[in-house]
């Protein structure tokens, strides 16, 4: 592990070439170009916040669009990373087929980009809780969240990867897997409603789900004591989603490490 | 050579490598199939079988065989993009490398960004490459287009910039595949050239490719691979002759023919030097002797030996028989022996087929005919093209050049 942050580090002007290059491909071609990371989450913010006044979303609860948005925000990153990493290597064959650098830059270089517009999205999402009256008093500590969050979305990257290389049925089984995932994580409605089906000594249990732990810390960080969610969640059960997110991590560095030397095999 | 030899940089030793050939990226539904069925043996092809050596630093290497022999795998894997399935590979020092007629260059990119690219991919920081950008342009002469995409590039302008950037990142060890095949003369040129002044410089570089000529010049040693596995190292002039020598094998396996009606059989043929040693390649001027060891089973009168010489491909070149050469054999019967000498052959160097007959005096029944059975070479300063060998003066307004 240590060493392959050392060869990593070796190697950071191509990760910082790969990254770009992520970037580039993804405005190539389009007028506005970054300036549509900004723009789009603008355009979400408005297009949610009309419908959930027409459809009556909020069900009564004080600050629901502010609660749906920054979770739609923070899912955002995760699908994005979801689906960019079946084209991590397979994208990249001719690389992998011809040149010699440690592979793990590849999945890293993937989040790395999508961190960069993720960050944007961020921005515009944080200046929209402070017009909304959020206290976003715990800000200082969303950094923490968001290493744990790409720790998350790196392992499954490394894991959907090298799935796609050997077996192309990973792009069909992710496509319904992460909708399934999206509707299970308390995204658009508090994690209490998943609560409440449960005896109190098994409140846990939905923090296995490592997405439910996370979004609750973004949301307590920016939201504060004007969250929605009422029932108590003790520090421990967030320390469940933790647990989830690191092991997730080790078992894709692990996977993707073994199966690497095989990619010029198969590709 | 005097006092200590110099490091081994690269050491392969007891390297396999199997591929798969049942295809890795089944879908799910086959694999799952197949395990239900029982039928999950894999179909293995084997690339790469046994094989050792080691380089020295400073050393040139030149990697020969046919195609399929394993050439390529073994770049790839001292590259580092496939893994040995056996064995062990160990190399020092930075290694660069041009893989099949390209740097991994990603065809939406420009040249410039494709060359920072592989720059960034051999660790080179970006001040670096800045300071040798000018020189690979310079190199692969692609002022004009190092802003287009690589996508739009000629495969020979593709195969000048892998070549120049893969060059200009200044490595320990270059290995190229097959570079010399592409691109036009004036660039082969400066590419030998690169390759002389990398050997001056004591880099290591290991090469392959079908021009034999070229890499007998620039190699200290070859290796030579035969369906995977390591046939043999040595001096270049000792390979190329053994390579030569099992591609005239081959060559000679396909047009071959043999058929007759066995009255009289030729039980052993065999080329020779005129001082009748053995061998399989010949200098144009000294010519060779032909040892023809027959076996009438009957008394067969007035049988007529004939031989002729083709090219490779079986196009008949001369031939004669010893009805023609005024030879009478007036009646063969058992065993016994003939020779034939030829004198100096006007061929030009390169690979020759020699078939061999006894027929009866009339043509009307071949006893035994042995066609396109024995392959030789012939050696020799080639000057000329075809396969005919004319020697030729020219004069240029009046006076011999």
């Amino acid at each position: 592990m240590l060493e392959t942050i050392r060869a990593i580090w070796m190697r950071r002007e191509l990760l910082g070439i790969l990254v770009i290059r992520n970037l580039k491909i993804r405005y190539k071609g389009s007028v506005l170009g970054f300036f549509w990371s900004l723009l789009s989450p603008a355009l979400l913010i408005v297009i949610y916040g009309v419908f959930a006044a027409i459809l009556r979303f909020n069900a009564g609860r004080p600050h629901y669009l502010e609660f749906l948005v920054s979770g739609i925000v923070v899912w955002q990153f995760l699908g994005m990373c979801l689906n960019d990493s079946l084209h991590v290597v397979l994208g990249n064959a001719n690389l992998v087929k011809k040149t010699a650098f440690p592979r793990f830059i590849l999945p890293i270089s993937m989040v790395l980009a999508n961190l960069v517009n993720f960050l944007l999205t961020l921005l515009v999402l944080v200046v929209y809780l402070l017009f909304a009256g959020m206290p976003l008093l715990g800000f200082y500590l969303i950094p923490v969240v968001l290493l744990l969050q790409m720790m998350l979305c790196l392992g499954l990257a490394c894991i959907l990867s090298t799935s796609n290389v050997f077996m192309r049925d990973t792009e069909h089984i992710l496509g319904i897997g992460s909708l399934a995932w999206f509707f299970l994580s308390p995204v658009f409605y508090p994690i209490q409603m998943q609560l409440e089906f449960l005896p109190e000594h098994l409140g846990w249990l939905p923090f296995l789900n490592p997405m439910a732990g996370i979004l609750y810390a973004y949301r307590t960080l920016m939201m504060g004591a004007l969250m929605p969610d009422t029932h108590a969640v003790p520090g421990w059960w967030l320390l469940v989603s933790v647990a989830v997110c690191l092991v997730v991590f080790g078992l894709g560095y692990f996977v993707f490490q073994r199966a690497q030397r095989a990619f010029g095999d198969v590709l | 050579m005097a006092g200590q030899e110099p490091e081994v940089v690269i050491e392969v030793a007891g390297v396999s490598k199997t591929f798969s050939l049942s295809g890795g990226s089944g879908s799910l539904k086959s694999r799952v199939l197949e395990r239900l069925t029982g039928r999950h043996k894999k179909q293995v092809f084997k690339a790469l079988d046994d094989v050792s050596f080691t380089v020295r630093r400073g050393e040139t290497l030149g990697i020969i065989g046919a195609n399929g022999a394993g050439k390529s795998t073994l770049l790839a894997l001292l590259t580092g993009t496939l893994f040995p399935s056996s064995g062990r590979i160990r190399t020092t020092g930075q290694i660069s490398s041009l893989l099949e007629l390209g740097a991994g260059f990603h065809p939406d990119l420009t040249g410039r960004e494709n060359v920072y690219l592989y720059g960034a991919i051999m660790g080179m920081s970006r001040s670096h490459m800045d300071a040798r950008f000018d020189a690979i342009v310079d190199f692969a002469g692609l002022h004009a287009f190092i802003d287009q995409p690589v996508k739009h590039y000629s495969s020979g302008m593709y195969v000048r910039l892998g070549f120049a950037v893969a060059v200009e990142v200044n490595p320990d060890i270059l290995l190229i595949d097959e570079v010399l095949a592409v691109g036009d003369s004036a660039f082969q040129r400066k590419c030998l050239d690169k390759m002389r002044a990398f050997r001056r410089e004591q880099k290591t570089m290991l090469i392959i490719s079908h021009d034999l000529q070229t890499i007998q010049r620039i190699s200290d040693r070859i290796v030579l691979l035969d369906k995977g596995r390591l046939l043999g190292s040595g001096s270049p002039a000792e390979m190329i002759g053994e390579y030569e020598g099992l591609v005239r094998q081959t060559e000679s396996r396909a047009v071959k023919r043999e058929w007759g009606t066995g009255e009289v059989r030729l039980e052993e043929v065999c080329l020779t030097r005129h001082d009748g040693t053995v061998a399989d390649a010949f200098d144009a001027v000294d010519g060779f002797c032909v040892e023809i060891g027959y076996r009438a089973q009957e008394r067969v009168e007035e049988p007529v030996f004939g031989y002729a010489i083709s090219d490779a491909e079986g196009h008949l070149l001369h031939g004669s028989n010893t009805q023609l050469a005024g030879v009478e054999i007036p009646v063969v019967d058992g065993t016994g022996r003939l020779t034939l000498s030829l004198g100096a052959l006007p061929l030009t160097p390169g690979n020759y087929l020699l078939s061999c007959s006894v027929h009866s005096a009339d043509h009307r029944v071949n006893y035994h005919r042995l066609d396109h059975a024995f392959a030789f070479g012939i050696r020799g300063q080639n000057s000329s093209a075809g396969p005919v060998h004319v020697p030729v003066q020219w004069k240029w307004g009046g006076r011999p050049v």
